[in-house]
């Protein structure tokens, strides 16, 4: 990539060379006689205009530099947002297509001629249908505020231990009943971290819940806690369900990237996720082998430092 | 040839397949439907279909490539393409590779029937034509 140094660099050349060109000349004065005293500051003179010349040529190239910055970024955003709108009427067009279908389905067995008992329950279906899809609409608007929603983290200490542990105790009950183990491998000497709590848990039991998901049935959950560098805790959730393909990885963290079945996942999940630990001033990684089990780590600050993210 | 359209609904969206599938059939129409691609060929093995209607985002097997297949093993068969979310580049991928028709979802029933009779009545023409022409 094309860097440009500070312009008080050149600044600095603009008067130093010449300057030194002056000083050299110094003693040719003394000794040289007349044509030193006068080509002196001719050459001086000659690399003052020079510099000045090459500096007003650096400006320009910095002003285009500045504009193609600004085209990319542009071109950047237009292109996440254009494949954003792309999966937000993917998944809002097809609960769509199913209320429209209820709904024609209802008008015909609301026809007076076909009122049977049968054609009044499956009345009464299509519309408990056309609320789940609704439900389903709901839950993509709703995340999506979510998404876009760029609070500042409101800051407060707390124990990161205990926020996981009661996040673990809310998922083991479904978990156990799936014959999914919890194992827990708590530090001991982790500090108070300085954090938003709830949006710490939202992401916390949200990589719970998936490890559930990924396991199906008969598995093990372990959490692991520790202190990274002085600075960093690091929380690791891994799971030993079905993994996630390579080709697959580098896409978890896109809006609206699901493998679940239609109607199971908005998608959003992760990117969310994903979001709040960079607000937090935290990294997020992810490890994954297809078949054995996936390792989401995250790591936040323990003491938060407010950040503008652009 | 028979004698109303026999339309096959490959969708993994159950409750779209399933409701669909009662809309076609009160419309007088022989319709079945399935949740994939995979389960699509081996229906298709089985029994005779004159249109096929195809989701395009799909597990295992998207709906393009599962058109590719159709058009190669069942080169008769009319295909229309319904999905939620329309590309001009899948279209043309969709248009190359023979689909009769690119719909997107939520699609009016009429409409949708409409079309289905018109690419039937497509597959009479073109049987009726393969048998002047022998």
């Amino acid at each position: 990539m094309l860097t440009i140094p500070p312009s008080i660099v050149f600044k600095g050349y603009l008067f130093a060379v010449p300057a030194l060109v002056l000083a050299l000349s110094l003693p040719l004065f003394a000794f040289g006689g007349p044509v030193a005293a006068i080509l002196a500051p001719i050459v001086s003179a000659v690399c003052y205009f020079t510099i000045r010349s090459l500096l007003s040529q650096i400006s320009i190239v910095r002003e285009e530099k500045c504009f193609l910055d600004e085209q990319l970024i542009q071109t950047q955003k237009l292109a996440a947002i254009g494949e954003l709108s792309a999966g937000i009427a993917h998944e809002i067009n097809n609960p769509l297509a199913i209320i429209a279908q209820e709904i024609e389905w209802a008008r015909y067995q609301f026809d007076e001629e076909r009122q049977t008992e049968t054609s009044s329950a499956e009345l009464k279906d299509s519309l408990n249908e056309i609320a789940v899809q609704v439900e389903r609409c709901r839950e993509i608007t709703h995340k999506l505020l979510d998404f876009a929603r760029k609070k500042d983290p409101l800051i407060q200490g707390v124990e990161i231990n205990k926020l996981i542990e009661d996040m673990a105790r809310l998922v083991e009950r479904e978990a156990t009943q799936k014959d999914i183990r919890i194992i827990r491998q708590y530090c001991g000497s982790l500090p108070p971290v300085h954090t938003d709590p709830p949006l710490l848990r939202q992401v916390i039991l949200n990589l719970l819940n998936n490890a559930t998901y990924a396991i199906g049935e008969n598995g093990t959950i372990e959490i692991k806690t520790r202190i990274l560098s002085g600075s960093f805790v690091e929380l690791v959730v891994s799971d030993t369900g079905c993994g996630i393909s390579k080709e697959n990885l580098s896409k978890i963290f896109d809006p609206f990237f699901t493998t679940k079945p239609p109607g199971k996942g908005t998608g959003l999940g992760l990117s969310i996720c994903h979001g709040i630990v960079v607000r937090l001033g935290g990294r997020f990684a992810v490890e994954s082998e297809l078949g054995k089990g996936t390792s989401f780590f995250v790591r936040i600050p323990i003491f938060y430092q407010s950040r503008e993210v652009k | 040839m028979s004698a109303r359209p026999r339309v096959l609904i490959v969708d993994d969206e159950e409750r779209f397949r399933t409701t669909l599938r009662k809309l076609l059939t009160v419309r007088e129409m022989e319709a079945a439907d399935v949740g994939s691609a995979k389960d699509a060929f081996s229906e298709m093995e089985k029994n005779s279909y004159d249109v096929i209607l195809l989701d395009v985002k799909m597990p295992e097997m998207n709906g393009i490539e599962a058109l590719g297949r159709i058009k190669k093993e069942h080169p008769d068969v009319e295909v229309i393409i319904l999905t939620g979310h329309a590309s001009v580049d899948a279209a043309v991928e969709i248009m190359k590779l023979g689909g009769y028709e690119y719909l997107l979802k939520p699609c009016p029933i009429d409409e949708l029937a409409g079309k289905i009779e018109t690419a039937w009545e497509r597959k009479i023409a073109r049987a009726k034509r393969k048998t002047e022409g022998s």
